[in-house]
């Protein structure tokens, strides 16, 4: 084992790096269907990441990660979910959740920084989840309404019924996300 | 698949289009984004059609790429039309079958949305198809320096993009490397209940994660040896030049634009 002096630029230089890293693995989270299908339907974990980048890397870093995460694939570099990128993002109804998860990696860093324990990680995870659905859902109906003009027909009700399909999986993941963030702190902050 | 990581969705080459400043592109869509909304009838987006086959006639772009992107928004595309066609309640009745009415009104803001739609993911696709992602982000950060001012990074940006272009690949091997190392031990991940297939993407994840911090603190370790000190005093390689084209290119938009607002209603 090496002793390293942590400077304040070493500190920086790192945040920088954390940053860049996380962007990464959201790729690898939004396509991870790619290397395993779960009962046939090819899934994302983008949230479960999403939440992971607040637990690990705290409020802020992580926060930043998921802002460069959307930048980067409004550049055009593929990373979000099928492999897509690209400005023509921005009007995808879907734009919402990815902004969602720059909030919502604020969100669950600042509680589970508050509360460090098994309970404060898993309730952190589910805030995220809440705040990913409730600013993805009403960003999907608005981007219907701007972008595509939508009809009255396409109602509120319509917009939270489609999302209903994935909740459960969500649920168990996220539950699943607040546990192993618990359990990964301690290792990665090693590395930190 | 590797290829495709590394370089997105850019296709080199030397037409046009490739030619400009990626900072007058990235100008050029943002405005042309506002511009598509002047469109309100039938000639307008005839234009506004017109003009967008004329830019992908000049970056030379292969129609195959372009409908290759449009394949994830397909299905949006088809349903956008298909809910103006049954909700739409105005003008004529032209077809119905049984409680199913489908008015005129319906179907004429079902094709003029359907084309808005098509015209901008044809427009932000070629920007992403004739630029390289370096271009984009040394193009963004050029645009961005005005925020300087109100503390954006923007230096930063620009190096973390390099970074995470280097991470990509790195990470997309390590997954599948820790993949292929937990089904040789047993762990099985396409078979089984949900439950148990979720516990086994526990010691996918873990190993990921760890490699990748270590190899960030590895990195973070390396980059201060070598005396990186964040943006100041940093010369650059790649030096960006506004040309004749790129400003033409802008009044050719604007002057389009005010063509459209000559012939809306």
């Amino acid at each position: 084992m090496t002793t390293t002096v942590k400077t304040e630029r070493h500190s920086q230089t790192l945040k920088l790096v954390h940053i860049a890293m996380f962007s990464a693995l959201m790729m690898i989270g939004a396509n991870i269907s790619s290397y395993l299908v779960i009962g046939g339907v090819p899934i994302t974990l983008q949230t479960f990441f999403a939440i992971l980048a607040g637990l690990l890397l705290g409020s802020r870093t992580g926060a930043a990660a998921m802002a460069f995460y959307a930048f980067i694939g409004l550049a055009g570099l593929p990373v979000f979910a099928q492999f897509s990128g690209g400005l023509d993002t921005l009007i995808s109804p879907t734009f919402g959740f990815i902004v969602s998860f720059i909030i919502l990696a604020y969100a669950t860093g600042k509680i589970a920084e508050r509360f460090p324990t098994v309970i404060g990680f898993v309730a952190a995870a589910l805030v995220g989840l809440i705040i990913n659905y409730g600013f993805g859902t009403n960003w999907m109906y608005a981007a219907y309404r701007f972008w595509f003009a939508a009809p009255e027909g396409f109602t509120y009700e319509m917009a939270w019924a489609w999302m209903a399909v994935p909740f459960p999986k969500d649920l168990i993941l996220t539950v699943a996300a607040g546990i192993f963030g618990y359990r990964l702190k301690p290792i990665v902050s090693k590395y930190m | 698949m590797m290829e495709k990581m590394i370089f997105g969705r850019y296709i080199p080459g030397d037409s046009f289009v490739h030619q400009l400043d990626p900072r007058a592109k990235i100008l050029f869509v943002f405005l042309f984004i506002a511009v598509v909304f002047i469109a309100n009838n039938a000639v307008t987006y005839a234009l506004l059609l017109a003009f967008t086959l004329l830019v992908i006639v000049l970056s030379k772009i292969r129609l195959y790429f372009l409908i290759n992107g449009l394949k994830p928004v397909l299905i949006l595309l088809i349903f956008t039309f298909l809910l103006h066609i049954f909700f739409t309640r105005e003008g004529d009745v032209l077809l119905e079958i049984g409680f199913i009415e489908v008015y005129e009104e319906g179907l004429r803001q079902g094709i003029f949305i359907s084309i808005r739609f098509l015209v901008l993911v044809f427009i932000t696709s070629i920007l992403t198809l004739t630029t390289s992602p370096i271009s984009i982000t040394d193009g963004t950060e050029v645009l961005l320096h005005p925020f300087k001012r109100l503390k954006l990074p923007v230096h930063e940006l620009a190096l973390m993009m390099s970074i995470s272009l280097r991470f990509i690949p790195t990470l997309m091997d390590e997954t599948g490397k820790i993949l292929k190392a937990q089904t040789a031990r047993g762990s099985d991940i396409s078979s089984g209940p949900l439950k148990e297939r979720l516990r086994a993407v526990t010691p996918l994840l873990i190993p990921l994660f760890v490699s990748a911090f270590k190899r960030a603190e590895d990195l973070a370790t390396a980059m201060e040896v070598r005396g990186y000190r964040g943006g100041e005093g940093r010369t650059r390689y790649r030096q960006l030049e506004w040309a004749g084209r790129d400003t033409a290119v802008l009044l050719v938009l604007a002057v389009f634009a005010g063509l459209l607002w000559y012939f809306r209603t």
